[in-house]
């Protein structure tokens, strides 16, 4: 009887051994078959991209009948073109990174690598304002539409707006207020249309837009595949989008309501480091580490021009046009600014004066001067 | 596993995101230069830096000294 037993339990032993093992291997054929399916759906989806893709391109080609310098060969040549540093504002004790005016088109905010916010008056060249950020490299600054704050950031990964007050002697930082929070370095701001909202870009890969008063995140927008290294709101009369470029060599036209990207570009051989809309909203500029400046049309959704030459073989650092957008202005790490004719695509006029790489470039409100700042720890107002 | 999900999802958006970008509406390109044109043509008058103002009405180019009283 023992014996019997005991046989019956090896042989149920070998046989729940040989169970587990035949569902061992069932499990592992199911796992493969639903990988190999997955990677089927991949594969799938994938032809499916570049079937899009090469589609969008013959869409986009079929409306290309003519270049823009060529419908321009009517279009009168601009004159002499004479401009020079009319302003030096020193004060920055380290590279300059980012400045924008205000809208009295007298005041001027630059920030700096060393933390410093400073806020002057152009055409006395003095300081009405200093602030010291608790973080290097403020990358981003921008001037409130009232003119009564200012708004930074940069390795803190926030953007924090400081109230402007006519007291010098008041301590800026105690007013402070953090509106945003990313999770990588702030690349760009800019408030909307009011003092109410601010549209960030950062090193993570996303834009968001904030709501000032309570540092709630209102929108956010994704679909880089890289830091976004710049952004530009529409001229309001045009309605609510904005352009974002980044190190993934795009440029993203977007809507500001539904966080939906509406058109794509993606010409650039390398990092875009400056856009900017064409004053009438229709088209934007790009200026990219690949040394040219190329112009986008929002309705023909494609690019229409390249400002290059094969002399140019430094990065553009930022770009912006002149009041009629006739004229183009790049600031380049070569320390020179170009001067591009926008119809035409030729070259009005280069300018020196920087000692090193310009990084920052604005024209005024009122067109009549632009400012540049620069890695030589000056800001030049020219006219 | 889920990298392979994660990548499907990825790959189902940017399908998505083309599709839209395809269907939109787009216009000639010589339609569109010449509306730049327009523009520029229109506005040349008030910009200061391609019509150049005299200098008396440009406030950096006064050269005017300015006397910082400290």
């Amino acid at each position: 009887m023992s014996e019997w037993c005991i046989c019956s339990v090896f042989a149920l032993q070998k046989v729940s051994i040989i169970i587990v093992i035949f569902a061992c291997v069932v499990c592992k054929y199911i796992i493969y078959l639903s990988e190999v399916q997955l990677n089927e759906t991949l594969a799938h989806l994938k032809t499916e991209s570049e079937t899009l893709k090469s589609k969008l391109e013959e869409e986009r080609a079929k409306l290309h009948d003519v270049e823009l310098h060529q419908v321009a060969e009517k279009v009168e040549g601009l004159g002499q073109f004479v401009m020079k540093t009319r302003r030096t504002l020193k004060g920055h004790g380290n590279k300059v990174l980012c400045m924008d005016w205000c809208k009295d088109k007298r005041r001027i905010v630059s920030s700096s690598q060393d933390g410093k916010v400073i806020v002057w008056d152009a055409f006395t060249t003095n300081k009405e304002h200093a602030v010291t950020m608790p973080c290097t490299w403020v990358m981003a600054c921008a001037y409130a539409p009232s003119g009564c704050a200012v708004a930074c950031g940069g390795l803190d990964n926030k953007c924090s707006v400081y109230p402007l007050s006519l007291d010098k002697n008041e301590n800026l930082a105690a007013k402070k207020k953090s509106v945003a929070m990313h999770t990588n370095y702030l690349s760009a701001c800019s408030f909307t249309n009011s003092d109410m909202q601010i549209l960030t870009s950062s090193g993570d890969g996303t834009c968001a837009l904030w709501d000032v008063e309570s540092g709630q995140l209102l929108q956010s927008f994704h679909g880089h595949a890289a830091d976004v290294l710049c952004l530009d709101l529409a001229p309001s009369e045009t309605g609510n989008t904005f352009v974002s470029g980044g190190c993934d060599k795009k440029a993203n036209v977007w809507d500001m309501r539904s966080g939906q990207c509406i058109q794509s570009f993606e010409t650039h051989e390398s990092d875009i480091n400056s856009v900017r809309y064409y004053p009438s909203g229709d088209a934007f500029a790009s200026g990219s580490d690949d040394a040219t400046c190329r112009l986008y049309d929002l309705r023909a959704d494609r690019e229409v021009a390249i400002y290059s030459k094969e002399s140019i073989i430094f990065g553009v650092s930022s770009v912006d046009f002149s009041l009629s957008g006739r004229l183009l202005f790049g600031g380049y790490n070569d320390y020179t600014i170009n001067v591009w004719d926008v119809l035409k695509g030729t070259r009005v006029s280069i300018l020196f004066g920087h000692e090193n790489r310009v990084s920052t470039l604005r024209v005024s409100p009122d067109g009549t001067a632009f400012c540049t700042g620069s890695w030589d720890h000056t800001l030049r107002i020219w006219a | 596993m889920s990298n392979n999900m994660a990548k499907i999802a990825d790959a189902r958006k940017t399908v998505e995101q083309l599709k839209l970008e395809v269907n939109i509406e787009r216009m000639m390109v010589s339609k569109a230069a010449a509306d730049l044109m327009a523009y520029c043509e229109a506005h040349a008058k008030e910009d200061p830096l391609v019509t150049p103002v005299p200098s008396s009405e440009n406030p950096f180019r006064e050269k005017k000294l300015f006397c910082v009283i400290l």
